[in-house]
């Protein structure tokens, strides 16, 4: 599946520029690109056009987050969070959510979905992008003979009156 | 007002559909009436990309989740478990995982053989042929010669191990235990004009291949063709009765809202643990003050969920666990007859489920903290994804009277109707067997060599199996219906469905819902002549 299209088209209209730029650095924080070039980051499936398809009700918090983050940011080092180095980014996200878990929990739980369906994604982990059906799968009979033992051992059930 | 019919089934689910297709060959105006609408496959979440995010929201199993409009909502806030229905043509097998297991002949037998509970009114050996003839119906997979079992023979053979099936096999002759493929309510071979399963993998959010044994495509077309008639998003309020304590009819709002009564010979409910409770007590009349059919008081109490435990397992090796029927695979009967050096009486089912999707995997993961935000993810994700196996511990929980379905004084669906409130505790008994449950599980997932486990329970999503709110019995002061599914104070009204289990067992029970409900069928044929005498 592959959202990238309605993103462009509709970002502009859910958050500001400066809060665009925050989520895409929060992205791929939680799902960075891969060393070796085989899996996007979390920044490039789209994410904010599925929210748009598929959860616009985690909208308005999410807003409320980045907003927060940044502050924070410029509470502690007088930079907004976008130009805080990489790590200082990490740094501070982790902090927020030691004490909250729930902090950015929703805007996680909507990524990972929208990227474990994403075509690259699927190609990257070697599956083809394709619903189960009506293709299926091919999963192998197995041995029964494992079931030996356990046929020689007989019945393990009670009779009863 | 609408035609008379000389018998009237309400709901289409596992039960209504096998009673509807038994009752038809005596050739009387059969009637059903189903609150939800006919399911079309094609619609089912495999055949979409997003099928894992489709499966938690239209196709949840939870209907205060799903909110379809055909759904009742349901106050489940005090109890652990959530209750999980569907509601349309074939009722709750549209979303079951099609796990089939028969109960054990001691399991109709527990006050004789444990000392605990009621020992049911019929046993195993009355219900057996029913079995047989409703796995040949359904189209039911497995391996004959289970030792846990009195000998069967499934009509088609069973679904695929798998590497994670033999995996844990070894993992279960490494401990000497118990473990058997699975009776399964799969095609897997072409069947009664059905083609064979080819490893979709999400079962439970419905078979776009129609290979999963669902009742809309099972009994329903031979019932439907044999002059049943099946009315469609009809929600009944209702049963009504007259001064002899007779069920008349039922009051009922059709697809438009239109309110409609429906006179009837015979009132068969078969409308699941919750909610043929829900409707006898939404059934008041002078003559039944405390809800109909309910002089023993006994409707609603003795609720039946099969609390569960989950324990999952992280293997080394690629197992491609994500592939094939989820939650159908193998199963242990290790710890399922009763031995009361384990500290609990009765058991459990030990029921092996493969892995999940990569949605599902990497939530989890994440969620659990196994899969970091950040760097390490891609590569956590994939020691887990594929190599992933689940056991589920399914207990059999014993009748409380204080675990009950009641109305809610305020919740109601969109009729207007009281919808049903939950009140739940899992039993002392319960709580040990489950802890042993998941204890074995670790272990059993050890000796397979997993090494990265978790245990979970009793997991709240989990209240598929809805039993025991209108027990069957011979003591009208103990029971709600009689041995064969009538209703001691109303002579023509009839319960079909898991109301009627008097013990829950510790396996999946909609073999027995089935069994008794063709079973019931045939006492009735053969009563036709002093039916309510």
């Amino acid at each position: 599946m592959n959202t990238d299209r309605a993103d462009t088209a509709e970002s502009p209209q859910l958050l500001t520029s400066e809060q665009r730029a925050i989520l895409d650095l929060v992205l791929n924080l939680i799902v960075p690109p891969s060393a070796d070039g085989r899996m996007p980051g979390a920044a490039e499936v789209g994410v904010l056009a599925y929210l748009l398809a598929e959860a616009q009700d985690a909208l308005p918090v999410l807003r409320q987050e980045l907003d927060e983050l940044d502050r924070r940011s410029r509470e502690r080092s007088s930079r907004g969070f976008a130009a805080l180095e990489a790590a200082e980014r990490k740094l501070l996200i982790e902090s927020m959510r030691a004490p909250a878990p729930s902090f950015m929990s929703r805007l996680a739980a909507e990524t990972l979905a929208c990227y474990y369906q994403h075509d690259r994604v699927l190609e990257g982990l070697g599956m083809e992008a394709r619903p189960p059906y009506p293709k299926g799968y091919q999963v192998a009979q197995g041995d029964l003979s494992l079931l030996d033992p356990v046929r020689a051992r007989g019945k393990i059930y009670r009779d009863a009156p | 007002m609408t035609t008379d019919v000389d018998v009237l089934i309400i709901g289409a689910g596992a039960s209504g559909a096998a009673f509807a297709w038994s009752m038809a060959d005596t050739r009387m105006r059969i009637l059903c009436l189903e609150q939800g609408d006919w399911m079309n496959p094609a619609d089912y979440p495999s055949t979409r990309r997003d099928w894992e995010v489709r499966m938690d929201r239209e196709f949840s199993p939870n209907p205060n989740l799903r909110r379809r409009p055909e759904d009742y909502p349901i106050n489940d806030g005090d109890s652990p478990i959530s209750v999980l229905n569907f509601n349309g043509v074939g009722g709750s097998t549209i979303l079951y995982a099609a796990h089939f297991p028969r109960p054990h002949p001691s399991d109709f037998r527990v006050r004789s053989l444990d000392g605990v509970a009621d020992d049911w009114p019929i046993d195993y050996a009355t219900l057996e042929s029913y079995y047989a003839l409703n796995d040949r119906q359904m189209g039911v997979a497995g391996l004959a010669g289970d030792p846990a079992y009195p000998p069967h023979e499934p009509p088609l053979p069973p679904v695929p191990l798998g590497l994670a099936g033999e995996t844990m096999g070894r993992g279960f002759n490494a401990l000497g235990w118990h473990w058997w493929p699975s009776d399964t309510a799969i095609a897997t071979r072409d069947y009664e004009g059905r083609a064979a399963c080819v490893n979709l993998g999400p079962c439970k959010a419905g078979c776009a291949q129609g290979a999963k044994s669902s009742a809309d495509i099972t009994y329903w077309p031979m019932a439907r063709r044999a002059g049943v008639q099946l009315r469609t998003r009809c929600r009944v309020r209702e049963i009504l009765v007259d001064e002899n304590d007779r069920a008349t009819g039922v009051v009922y709002y059709d697809e438009h809202g239109v309110e409609q009564l429906q006179r009837a010979e015979v009132v068969v409910l078969a409308c699941n643990g919750v909610g043929t409770p829900r409707l006898l007590l939404n059934s008041k009349s002078a003559r039944f003050p405390e809800g109909l059919a309910n002089r023993s008081g006994l409707v609603g109490k003795n609720l039946m969920l099969h609390p569960w435990g989950m324990v999952r397992g992280t293997f080394d090796a690629p197992l491609d666990s994500q592939r094939g029927p989820l939650s159908c695979s193998i199963l242990s009967q290790q710890f399922y007859e009763t031995d009361r050096s384990r500290g609990f009486v009765r058991g459990y089912n030990m029921q092996v489920t493969r892995g999940l999707g990569p949605v599902a995997t990497a939530r989890i993961g994440v969620a659990r903290g196994d899969i970091p935000w950040g760097e390490g993810h891609h590569e956590a994700f994939a020691r887990r994804y594929g190599r992933q196996i689940g056991v589920g511990i399914c207990c059999e929980d014993l009748p409380e009277e204080s675990n009950t379905v009641t109305l809610d004084p305020a919740l109601t669906d969109s009729n207007g109707i009281p919808a049903p409130k939950i009140t739940y505790r899992l039993a002392e008994n319960t709580e040990r067997m489950l802890r042993h449950g998941m204890a074995r599980g670790i272990e059993v997932m050890q000796a397979a060599g997993a090494w990265d486990i978790y245990s979970d329970g009793p997991v709240r999503q989990t209240g598929w199996h809805l039993l025991g709110t209108a027990r069957m019995g011979e003591d009208p002061q103990r029971s709600v219906v009689n041995a064969w599914g009538r209703s001691h104070d109303v002579k023509n009204l009839f319960i079909i469905d898991g109301s009627v289990f008097v013990t829950s067992g510790g396996v999946n029970p909609t073999p027995t819902i089935q069994a008794v409900a063709l079973y019931v069928a045939d006492e009735m044929k053969r009563r036709l002549a002093n039916l309510f005498d």
